[in-house]
């Protein structure tokens, strides 16, 4: 048995002599986008956190101007407006590019008895869970995602690391998916692991 | 069907007693503030009354019975708790002995069910005679195993749990357990310990373990408070004293983490039982594990940096449902690598000892890594001691010194990486301070998650992670080339991702 190990990694090696050669990734897209209202959703989050923050960099700046802090160097204390400036310029523009990109990124297809997911914005994800290994499909939908119809599925397996979850699906979209999934789950049950 | 059964009531000794470091420090307070009066004496009373109630009720309250198929626990006070573990679910039973409980003849029973990992679902017994613990163990393991052969359509997985050891699969249950020794460690490779850097700051703990107790009796023996700012201020005066302890701690750590290890490691001793693998060590608490041998889907094998050096390594099974691996599925402790190898070959699997490498732009990652943030750091460092002071140059030269050791460590942590599949099983390997490799059977995977950081994509490479439903969850290969990684993924569940790939890697 291990001969035939060894020759199969030889050969699997010699296919692969020339590592990285094959330019992009080698993967087509998923065939299904996310719904068109999950921009509002990301824009809604990315809005709402970039809001705190300005906010709180506000706040601070003028406590710290109130106050003026003795161990803080002068000229950190002479250009303390420049904070929440500098605050609102790293997180506005990307709140508000964010939800674009992730729309084109954001993609799910179901086929072959695999969920295959891409997600992500600057960093990237693809996901690749079997049906027959998901132990449970979850529906999920917070307040904002039930004022604009949209849910999320969840889908788990035995690991973290071969779970998916895709955000920003029309309800009905994500009933439909949750539902065919947890009924072919149940019919390819793989006890393996 | 055997009646429900109460725990050994030498608890009612071992539970006041676990409970006396937690009542410790209350009822300090309670006499000190009470000024040691008969009133404070009173409350300090009732306090370790109350416990010693409360283990009463506990015991009192609590049976376990097996009943058909399941094992029922049962907590009966004032409402009625009944947890049920079905036997076939159980993956594993693990008996212990505290030195306490070894000392009255009882012994800890844990059981381990393997749901998704929450101590919750797990059953313990605290306290039960070891003869009660053998024979419970011996029950629980019978049924389970006997469970899942019934429910495994597959006559192969009824072979390989019985078949390699000349064991008929029909043996009658009544026989005593056939088992074989696979391994005993010898005790001189307990020398090998210290490498691994178990337990090596057990010097230090145990120092602020006595700081802690002194302050904590000093007050308990009445000694005045200014004799202890005195001997504070001495310490404070003549540095050299605290200089001599602190090299006499660093140099106690190799000694110290010696003892710990040897103490917890004593004659670790491997074997196959039925279906079982099972790890037994400890000098003062022995300590049993019992892994499922139809659940075990790989192993991992980690090698410090000290080790590598040495040629010794340790080993891990990879066990789904398992709960605490870290602990629980260990293997092998230190011990020569190639001995390592021979045990977990036959225990588990060989080994895949050929990798296959990551682009060489992935070495230009690991280094810039291991480099750039304390060449950054030194740089900071720099700055300030120009503006500011002149001991900012300690950090800066101690910055400068790590980001140079960095091209050492990110060319070695470079040479660590590589994958494999060798047509059952995949493998990937990472890491140069704790190097481990990871082998896991195709069948275990439960899924795969490729990741690519804006970094990652203009040196066109990605990270691998095959999730799987044991072990540490998902096992990564770090910086694979874009199509190296893909294909990959598609060569081990080659179903999964070929609907899916773009261009059919060229064979």
């Amino acid at each position: 048995m291990s001969d035939h190990a060894e020759e199969h990694a030889e050969r699997a090696s010699a296919a692969t002599a020339v590592p990285g050669t094959g330019g992009r990734v080698p993967l087509r897209a998923p065939a299904n986008p996310v719904s068109r209202k999950a921009v509002a959703l990301w824009l809604f989050e990315g809005v709402f956190w970039s809001a705190v923050l300005i906010g709180g960099s506000f706040l601070l700046t003028r406590w710290i101007d109130g106050d003026r802090w003795s161990w803080l160097p002068g000229w950190a204390l002479g250009n303390i407006w420049w904070l929440p400036a500098l605050v609102t310029l790293a997180t506005l523009p990307a709140a508000i590019v964010e939800p674009f990109w992730r729309y084109a990124v954001h993609r799910w297809e179901l086929s072959g008895d695999v969920v295959y997911a891409r997600s992500g914005w600057i960093s990237r994800e693809w996901a690749f869970v079997p049906v027959s290994r998901i132990q449970t499909v979850d529906k999920a939908q917070g307040w904002f995602e039930r004022v604009l119809g949209l849910a999320t599925v969840e889908i788990r397996t035995a690991s973290h690391a071969g779970s998916s979850t895709i955000k920003g699906l029309d309800y009905g979209v994500a009933a439909t998916l949750a539902e065919e999934l947890a009924r072919r789950a149940e019919e390819l049950r793989d006890d393996a692991t | 069907m055997s009646p429900p059964l109460r725990l050994s009531p030498k608890v009612l000794l071992t539970e006041p007693i676990k409970m006396l470091p937690s009542l410790f420090l209350p009822l300090a307070g309670v006499l000190f503030v009470g000024g040691f009066s008969p009133g404070s004496f009173f409350w300090a009373a009732l306090g370790v009354a109350g416990s010693v109630a409360y283990a009463v009720v506990r015991w009192a309250t609590f049976t376990y019975q097996v009943v058909g198929d399941r094992l029922e626990l049962t907590r009966a006070l004032v409402s009625r708790s009944v947890r049920t573990i079905p036997l076939e679910r159980v993956r594993g039973v693990d008996v212990s002995n505290p030195p306490l409980h070894r000392l009255l003849g009882i012994a800890v029973l844990k059981i381990d069910t393997g749901a998704g990992g929450e101590d919750k679902q797990e059953g313990e017994l605290d306290g039960v005679t070891v003869a009660e613990a053998e024979r419970l163990k011996a029950v629980l393991l019978r049924h389970a195993r006997a469970g899942a052969a019934r429910r495994t359509a597959n006559p192969e997985t009824v072979a390989e749990t019985a078949g390699p050891y000349g064991q008929e699969v029909s043996a009658p249950v009544r026989h005593a357990p056939a088992e074989r020794v696979l391994f005993v460690v010898p005790r001189r490779w307990l020398a090998y310990g210290p490498l691994s850097g178990a337990y090596l700051l057990t010097p230090f703990a145990l120092a602020a373990g006595a700081v802690g107790l002194a302050f904590q009796w000093g007050n308990e023996l009445r000694i005045d408070g200014r004799f202890v700012v005195g001997a504070g201020e001495w310490i404070w005066d003549h540095p050299v004293v605290l200089l001599a302890a602190l090299v006499l701690l660093v140099l106690a750590m190799p000694v110290a983490g010696g003892v710990m290890y040897a103490v917890f490691n004593w004659d670790f001793t491997l074997r196959v039982r039925e279906g079982y693998l099972v790890a037994e060590r400890g000098l003062l608490t022995r300590r049993s594990v019992s892994l499922e041998r139809r659940r075990v889907r790989g192993f991992e094998l980690v090698e410090g940096i000290a080790e590598r050096w040495a040629g010794v390594a340790r080993a891990w099974a990879v066990v789904t449902g398992l709960g605490d691996s870290q602990t629980r599925g260990q293997l092998l402790p230190v011990v020569p690598k190639a001995k390592a190898l021979d045990v977990v070959g036959e225990a588990i699997g060989p080994a895949i000892s050929r990798l296959r490498p990551h682009p060489p732009v992935a070495r230009r990652r690991r280094l810039f890594r291991a480099v750039f943030p304390w060449l950054l750091v030194a740089l900071c460092a720099g700055a300030a001691a120009l503006a500011w002071s002149p001991l900012w140059w300690v950090p800066a030269v101690a910055a400068l010194l790590l980001a140079v050791l960095g091209v050492p460590l990110g060319l070695d942590r470079y040479r660590s990486l590589g994958h494999a599949y060798d047509g059952t099983r995949l493998s990937v390997r990472s890491g140069s301070l704790r190097r481990s490799q990871a082998v896991i059977e195709e069948r275990a995977v439960v899924g795969w998650k490729l990741t690519q950081t804006p970094f990652q994509r203009q040196a066109r490479v990605l990270t691998v992670t095959a999730g799987v439903g044991a072990g540490s969850g998902g096992y990564s290969a770090f910086d694979v080339g874009e199509a190296q990684g893909v294909a990959f993924a598609a060569e081990v569940t080659p179903a999964w991702l070929a609907p899916f790939l773009l261009n059919e890697p060229q064979e």
